[in-house]
């Protein structure tokens, strides 16, 4: 044990716990030394064996084109380099919010490589074990990155991990539904006011209007920030108070409140959850989802007959247009086998100005995936190709324009914002109070937080 | 006549030689709690190295602060002071105790009223049987997704079946006020053919002399039941009512169905406390904490079995 800072604190390494545990059990004649490399399989590990890299993609996943995209990238630098990568596919209700990747870490056996969204990045960055990925790149590369986008994976001007895509929100309507209805394309709404009325006119005694996301988790939380920031509120104001008790935070609690009390929107969602379009929009379980980018090429893929018109998120009264831009970003663990060799992987494959590099990202974001760059240089080629018609030209002219990156925040804060949400959509709560009991939280939590800034 | 005196009484006879019998340096007594002890060592090992010294690890680490990334601070008894400052913890509690207070009567209702219903001899009555049985040997995660899909809102079955008699449009798994009893329901539906075999071994075992005697002293099924059935099924009721309390409390139905069908919510209504203990687990990476509720429940699962082992003597029971 070892006192840290003249404080009460010691510091007890998780080896020295588990091999005291086992000691323990060594006393009682269970076990003898030889049983610890049984409990640190690590430790006899070859120091050359493949990279593990997990995901939700490959091999096997869901979408035929995007477990490509992956197996061909990784089979590509294989090819190349000594050091090699494994694919290790985790499925993603396991991965987003899941158990796989924190029980890892806690064992100390997290994967060389991963991919992380914002909403977990500060729990692995104040965890110690994303890996500083700026050695590895040229200037001109990390220039390349909308700035935006890389900010949230950025910590005192180092690189801690590359995005790959970037995921705009919208809404999907059913066109077949839309019609039924009797409306047209100048009933698209524009103000949440008017969204709530289509929503009524969409809904039946078999379909809801609208769909939100309900399932508390990062995912409720990622699709309910546009409409905060769109009355002009913030998770965190400059003053170090949170913006949750603003007008703005309040009204977004209680648009989605509105939704659900007025039959308009369910209370429970099909498929994976609120990010699954096929189960929930083509079946006509709801008319219009509040839903990602990547439903362009889920629908394509499951339900390819399926006809859908697609809107920005209309805004409040006086508010102004934004919406949120999420995605994934391949990140590299400081504490696994090679860091160095992970991190020359994720440069390679996401952030050189190679031709290869800046097609491979053009081929996830308009043929593996349906997704908007997150460099000026694939976006540049992507608008001569996939970006120049159809939905992703709609997205790319008029959706993403605006749009703010997804926040990184910690654990605790997403917390507190998500309780508020599920209490005021789902359990009748004043959306006042229940942004006020957010508010405080995050107070309390923020006055003692020393971990990387929440963005 | 055993093999060994056989061939002993040949020997004598053919007057060869009488090997001097093998003298075991223990005695008969001391062999046979050595075999018995042979015999229980695999169990006890399983159990101290899969459930002893996980439990010593997890005590332990309710007094430090863990990282979860490898990171250990001693924080003395931090983390059981912030557990009853916290409402979601004490919230999670709330939650268990309802779903307690209706579970453990409900399984133990439904567990014996059925076991009295097959027991009586009737056609096909196997049939009856294996079907109650049968989603006991049937995955959680699938029971789960099964009735996740059955309840859904507007279309699922039970609404689409509730609209026909005016009782449709509910949201059984999405109204805060519906989700725990919907999850209960699925429980004891779960559960309640498990209860039903023990019950019915516990009926087996009266024997049915007392019953005659009691139709022959005037006494209708009612009477029978509440002064031969009741009384003889102490033994069973008291195994049921534990294990049942145990199940209620941290059994796996609890986390498994939570987790697939409501993820804790609507707005923490399902919030159990062991998902609430797996959340800052593995959501938050607050395994210390996480640790010390663990701690917290088994202590207050421990005073819960302590109390019904005192009011049954130890589980002993007398007929007077």
């Amino acid at each position: 044990m070892t006192l840290q800072g003249g404080t009460r604190t010691f510091g007890v390494s998780r080896r020295s716990l588990i091999k005291a545990g086992a000691g323990a059990a060594g006393g009682l004649g269970l076990f003898g030394p030889s049983a610890l490399p049984l409990i640190s399989p690590r430790s006899a590990m070859a120091q050359d064996a493949p990279l593990t890299f997990w995901q939700f993609y490959a091999p096997g996943g869901q979408v035929a084109s995007q477990t490509t995209w992956f197996e061909e990238t990784v089979a590509s630098w294989n090819e190349q380099n000594d050091q090699q990568v494994e694919l290790v596919y985790v499925p993603n209700s396991d991965y987003m919010d899941g158990t796989k990747l924190p029980t890892a870490f806690a064992a100390g056996e997290g994967p060389d490589l991963f991919i992380i969204s914002p909403g977990d990045f500060l729990r692995y960055y104040n965890g110690g074990v994303l890996q500083d990925l700026t050695p590895f790149m040229e200037q001109e590369a990390i220039d390349d990155f909308f700035p935006d986008v890389l900010a949230n994976r950025m910590v005192d001007g180092k690189v801690y991990g590359l995005p790959m895509e970037v995921e705009p929100m919208a809404f999907y309507y059913g066109l077949r539904a839309w019609e039924e209805a009797g409306l047209t394309d100048g009933d698209i709404p524009q103000t949440w006011e008017q969204l709530l009325e289509v929503g009524q006119q969409l809904t039946n005694d078999q379909r809801f209007g609208i769909l939100f996301d309900t399932n508390p988790g990062y995912y409720q939380n990622f699709t309910w920030y546009p409409f905060m920031w769109q009355g002009g509120a913030e998770i965190q104001n400059d003053d170090a108070t949170s913006g949750m008790r603003d007008p703005g935070a309040v009204a977004a609690l209680k648009f989605w409140q509105d939704a659900v009390n007025m039959g308009v929107a369910p209370r429970t969602v099909l498929g994976g959850g609120g990010w699954d379009v096929a189960p929930n929009l083509s079946t006509g379980y709801c008319a219009i989802q509040n839903v990602g980018i990547w439903a362009i090429s889920a629908l394509a893929e499951n339900a390819p007959d399926f006809e859908y018109g697609i809107f920005k998120l209309p805004i409040p009264e006086g508010g102004e247009y934004t919406t949120d831009l999420g995605g994934w970003a391949f990140v590299a663990n400081s504490q696994g086998k090679n860091p160095e060799a992970a991190a020359q992987f994720i440069v390679w494959a996401l952030g050189t100005m190679s031709e290869d590099s800046i097609q491979r990202g053009v081929a996830w974001c308009t043929e593996a995936k349906s997704d908007m760059a997150p460099r000026q240089s694939v976006q540049e080629v992507a608008e001569q190709g996939g970006f120049a018609e159809g939905p992703l030209a709609q997205f790319a002219q008029e959706i993403l324009p605006g749009g703010r990156a997804e926040p990184r925040v910690t654990p605790e804060v997403y917390n507190s914002i998500s309780v508020a949400i599920q209490a005021a959509m789902l359990n009748g709560t004043d959306p006042e109070q229940a942004a006020e009991q957010a508010a405080t939280e995050i107070e309390a939590f923020l006055a003692t937080y020393d971990g990387a800034p929440i963005l | 006549m055993s093999v060994a005196s056989a061939e002993k009484s040949a020997d004598v006879r053919a007057g060869r030689p009488i090997a001097p019998a093998r003298r075991s340096r223990l005695s008969q007594t001391k062999r046979e709690w050595v075999a018995a002890y042979l015999f229980l060592l695999p169990d006890v090992l399983g159990l101290l190295l899969f459930v002893g010294i996980p439990m010593v690890l997890s005590l332990s680490l309710g007094f430090f602060d863990v990282s979860g990334f490898g990171t250990y601070t001693f924080s003395g008894l931090d983390n059981y002071r912030r557990m009853f400052g916290d409402p979601l913890f004490l919230g999670s509690l709330q939650v268990t105790i309802k779903y307690v207070v209706v579970l453990v009567p409900g399984l133990y209702i439904t567990g014996l009223g059925l076991a009295l219903l097959v027991k009586r001899p009737a056609p096909l009555l196997g049939v009856f049987r294996a079907m109650l049985f049968l989603p006991n040997v049937i995955s959680l995660v699938v029971v789960a997704l099964i009735w996740k899909f059955l309840l859904v809102d507007r279309i699922g079955v039970a609404n689409v079946l509730l609209s026909k008699i005016g009782m449709g449009g509910r949201s059984w798994l999405g109204d805060p006020d519906l989700a725990l009893w919907a999850l209960l329901g699925v429980t004891i539906w779960f559960l309640m053919g498990f209860y039903m075999i023990i019950f019915l071994a516990g009926l087996q075992e009266i024997p049915r002399e007392y019953y005659d005697a009691a139709r022959i002293d005037g006494a209708g099924a009612w009477r029978s039941f509440w002064d031969i059935t009741l009384p003889l099924l102490k033994p069973t009721s008291f195994f049921v009512l534990l294990v049942s309390l145990v199940a209620a409390v941290a059994g796996p139905q609890g986390f498994d169905l939570v987790y697939v069908m409501t993820s804790g919510g609507p707005a923490n209504a399902t919030n159990l406390t062991t998902y609430y203990i797996f959340d800052q687990a593995f959501r938050y990476s607050n395994i210390g904490y996480a640790s010390a509720m663990a701690s917290f429940l088994v202590l207050v699962l421990l005073v819960f079995s302590g109390i019904l082992f005192a009011l049954t003597r130890g589980g002993r029971f007398d007929f007077d």
